[in-house]
């Protein structure tokens, strides 16, 4: 097995994160001019139609132009276009008058015409959504920060959580400055890509975890690289095979599930990269400031009572310098869960 | 638990998969389009056809009943449904059961052709609601795989409380809403040929999706509200000229005769139907009035049923506000011994005589029986909606576009998924074809687990699906690579498997449980799309749970203690 140095990058790899974040929002807001926000988050209807004798998109356009449209030409073949017109909440009966009038301007200008689709939410449900959405993801996040933090450590648990978020900054960055739909289908890669990049991140936390009370000899940057490096090849054919899935539906599939798709390819990439240089490097900061602290609080008073939080099962107060490992095996772990969870069948029988 | 309980468990668990998922496998593959339709219709339309069927089935019986050779051959096959219930005559009349079920016979346990007609009848009428009961128990396609039209109607009740002088409680304005949603429900039959869902939703709102039919004008067929209704002055000589043209096979198209300068302009033609006992409406003739009312159904105030206390015939009464009372006076002064039609939903619901002004805004309607009279109450009372609703949001997919998406999704589906099985037996050998069995497995309990509770496939939860996929493998992913790593400590088969799994047990349960919070939380509250997302990913990380490390762990001790196997092939370098 190959070890890989990944702590010597985290500097680097920190800072890069860091800037291509910075760039896509600034990019994003002040560029961009924000999101390009879907139907569902922005009252107003959508229309996809077949105009075989529409020229382009601005032909489009001039035939509605009343209602100040937004026109994409949609599909490859030609002839299909995306409508998209804003609720202003000035009209009482937007929906059936704009539905009417479109259909309408674009048969007395280009005769035949059929509407595919046609969507339409209202300006309460618009911002309702968008808050609800908001609020579900961090009441999850903050759920699954409590599971972490009770299988694991607060430590762990925190990095994993900030992983997730620089995840979710970067995606939500990338979909901003490429301006992709924002959409329903939108914060489902999101949520998909939280519970993958968490995935992922957890299953290093716990080779680390592990390691850590194994491996006595080596400080916790080399118990950190040795854990990535184990997982190496996890991480990346499940990456791959994950990837395989989803590239085949942005290769094959057609509308919007395609954005949904290149979201989650993006997240996919990023996820990876972060349980590796992002979610790590930051467990280790944190166990260093606080060997730092022990440190200074032995040489302050002379016996130190902390104990290091890299160490998932201490609890122990016995280290004071370098922290003694917990001297127990994954396999003698796992025992004793199994013996545990025994026992509280016998008791509940 | 022993190998033996082990597979009978997962053989269990294949079982009731494959009961689970038998209404979904019939009714995509095994069930015509023409049923499928009949399935979606509405119990209007499933009669008209019950009946149509069972007449022509009747004649053709009646025809061969004529023909003594056919008489004594055995019954043909496509009738053999008629034995049961000739059985039950047999019986009923304590007869001898015939030994020899010819058609002869079978005719014989019937006293008439009617009763063979209904039978018949019943029989095709079984089959279908039989059908439509199946529907509820497969896996549904949502509005943007199938095609179809979507809205959530939301209630405004600031016009109700301008209206009452109290502030409205909240009983009143359920009972309002109760009301719109049976003013939306008895206009269900103006959609004809799909029965659509209406439900009441949480927050109050209306949510009505109407499967296969995307014209997102007709919303406007159930949010018209009262100007739906309206009094007519029957046209006498248009409706003479049109039951001429229709007995002589004409044809008519939106209201009008499809040969054109037959009708003065400005005339439309509309059909009058009344209500049999199934309450169901039946064609009664067709009627010419005015494209204009006489007077709109704005003016009327309320419709109560009552009885006549001379002639002690039912009637209805409804009241007129001030304005409205004027314009029905001049209007019953200007046409008296003329025909007034009552249109709702530009059906002819009532046509009666105008016998003398009508002064007072009070008008009582005669000449209908004490069932008609409360269905023009209702009909009246319920031609305007107690409560003005507004589109909140509305989806409407075309039937092609809807077929193109999913052609294409399952395609893309299928591709990954062929790779992903590719890949991973390419890569672990053996232990990746164990892998791609517990995915299979994975996928068929999932898919029987979502038809199981007639769950809505959206693009979106098909998303979650191939998510699913990704997470099915890397549960077996992270033990392959655990006792790989067991193997190159030169462990042998059994203590590397036993090893890898204990140790890859809580790796994947930490990871998937992540995952699965997100999930589970999502799926209680989140909305439309986002719900039908997290609940297939719920659904579907419990699946691979258990088929990553209940049936995976199986076909690897199986392979070492049933095949007495050394060695395992896992990797390309690895012996």
């Amino acid at each position: 097995m190959k070890l890989f140095n990944v702590t010597r990058y985290r500097v680097p790899a920190l800072i890069t994160s860091g800037i291509l974040i910075v760039i896509f929002w600034v990019y994003t807001m002040f560029f961009a001019g924000g999101f390009n926000f879907g139907i569902d988050f922005q009252a107003g209807i959508n229309f996809t139609v077949e105009v075989p004798a529409a020229p382009d998109e601005q032909a489009v356009r001039d035939a509605l132009s009343d209602y100040n449209p937004q026109v994409q030409t949609a599909g490859d073949k030609g002839g299909k276009f995306v409508i998209r017109i804003a609720d202003d909440a000035q009209n009482d009966n937007f929906q059936q008058t704009v539905s009417k009038a479109v259909s309408n301007n674009l048969k007395e200008k280009f005769g035949n015409v059929s509407i595919l689709s046609e969507e339409y939410i209202g300006s309460s449900f618009a911002s309702n959504l968008a808050t609800q959405t908001i609020w579900l993801t961090l009441i999850a996040l903050s759920l699954i920060l409590f599971y972490i933090w009770i299988r694991f450590k607060l430590n762990y648990a925190v990095s994993a959580i900030t992983a997730v978020f620089h995840d979710v900054l970067f995606l939500l960055g990338f979909i901003g400055a490429f301006q992709l739909e924002f959409s329903t289908a939108t914060i489902a890669a999101v949520l998909t890509i939280i519970g993958y990049s968490l995935n992922d991140t957890i299953v290093i936390f716990d080779r680390i975890r592990e390691n850590s009370r194994i491996v006595k000899d080596k400080d916790f940057n080399e118990v950190i690289n040795l854990s990535v490096s184990q997982s190496m090849s996890r991480t990346l054919i499940t990456s791959f095979t994950t990837l395989l899935a989803v590239v085949s539906i942005l290769v094959f599939a057609t509308g919007t599930i395609k954005t949904f798709a290149l979201s989650l390819v993006v997240g996919i990439v990023v996820g990876t990269y972060s349980s590796i240089f992002v979610a790590s490097p930051i467990l280790l900061a944190w166990h260093n400031r606080e060997l730092k602290k022990v440190h200074e609080a032995v040489s302050h008073t002379g016996h130190g009572a902390l104990s290091s939080s890299a160490k998932a099962s201490s609890g122990s107060n016995s280290a004071a310098n370098v922290p003694e490992p917990v001297k127990q095996t994954a396999e003698e772990i796992a025992e004793a869960t199994e013996k545990k969870s025994k026992k509280k069948k016998k008791k509940k029988k | 638990m022993t190998k033996m309980m082990r597979t009978l468990l997962i053989l269990l668990m294949v079982g009731l998969g494959v009961v689970f998922l038998y209404p979904t496998i019939t009714w995509y593959f095994f069930t015509s389009k023409e049923m499928k339709a009949l399935a979606n219709g509405s119990l209007p339309e499933i009669r008209n056809w019950a009946e149509n069927e069972a007449q022509s089935a009747s004649e053709e019986l009646k025809r061969l009943s004529q023909d003594s050779e056919a008489v004594s051959a055995s019954l043909p096959a496509e009738y053999s449904f008629l034995k049961d219930a000739a059985k039950i005559n047999y019986r009923f009349t304590k007869e001898n059961i015939p030994r020899d079920w010819t058609l002869g016979a079978t005719l014989n346990g019937f006293r008439d052709f009617n009763e063979v007609n209904a039978a018949i009848e019943d029989y095709y009428r079984q089959s279908i609601l039989d059908l439509k009961d199946m529907k509820g128990k497969i896996l549904a396609l949502g509005l943007d795989l199938s095609g179809g039209l979507s809205v959530v109607l939301e209630p405004d009740f600031t016009a109700l409380e301008e209206a009452s002088t109290e502030v409205l409680s909240a009983e009143d304005r359920s009972a309002a809403l109760e009301a719109a949603l049976e003013v939306i429900n008895n206009r269900i039959d103006t959609f004809g040929v799909t029965e659509p869902q209406i439900r009441r939703q949480l927050d109050d709102s209306i949510l009505i999706d109407i499967p296969g039919e995307a014209d997102p004008e007709r919303v406007n067929s159930f949010l018209m509200g009262r100007g739906s209704l309206g009094f007519f002055i029957v046209d006498d000589t248009g409706t003479e000229t049109i039951r001429n043209y229709m007995a002589s096979g004409g044809k008519i198209v939106d209201r009008k005769p499809v040969e054109e300068g037959l009708l003065a302009e400005g005339l439309m033609v509309l059909g009058f139907y009344t209500k049999d006992s199934y309450g169901m409406d039946q064609f009664k003739g067709w009627i010419v009035v005015p494209e204009t009312p006489g007077l709109d159904g704005s003016h009327i105030r309320e419709a109560n049923p009552g009885t006549d206390q001379n002639t002690l015939q039912p009637i209805v009464t409804f009241r007129l506000d001030p304005e409205g009372a004027t314009i029905f006076q001049r209007l019953t002064s200007e046409n008296t011994q003329k025909y007034m039609a009552v249109v709702l939903d530009g059906k002819v619901k009532a046509n009666a005589l105008i016998t003398e002004t009508i002064p007072g805004g009070s008008v009582r309607v005669t000449g209908f029986n004490y069932q008609e009279a409360n269905d023009l109450a209702v009909v009246l009372r319920t031609g305007s909606l107690p409560v003005q609703l507004n589109i909140r949001s509305l989806q409407s997919v075309g039937a092609s576009l809807g077929e193109d998406t999913i052609q294409m999704g399952l395609r893309a589906i299928l591709i990954g998924i062929a790779l992903v099985f590719v890949f991973m037996a390419f890569w672990y050998k053996g232990a990746g074809l164990i892998a791609d069995i517990a995915l299979a497995l994975n996928l068929f309990l999932l898919t029987a687990l979502l038809s199981s509770f007639n769950f809505t496939l959206t693009m979106t939860s098909i998303a979650g699906l191939i998510l699913t996929v990704g997470m099915s493998v890397d549960a077996n992913v992270i033990i392959f690579e655990r006792i790989k790593e067991e193997l190159r400590l030169g462990k042998g088969r059994a203590a590397a498997v036993e090893t890898g799994f204990k140790k890859a047990f809580w790796t994947i349960m930490d990871a998937q449980i992540t995952t699965l919070i997100a999930a589970l939380f999502l799926s209680q509250l989140g909305k439309g799309p986002v719900q039908g997302f997290a609940v297939t990913l719920a659904w579907g990380i419990g699946c691979s749970l258990f088929t990553a490390l209940f049936v995976s762990r199986l076909m690897f001790d199986l392979g070492t203690e049933g095949f007495k196997r050394q060695k395992i092939s896992i990797a390309w370098g690895i012996k």
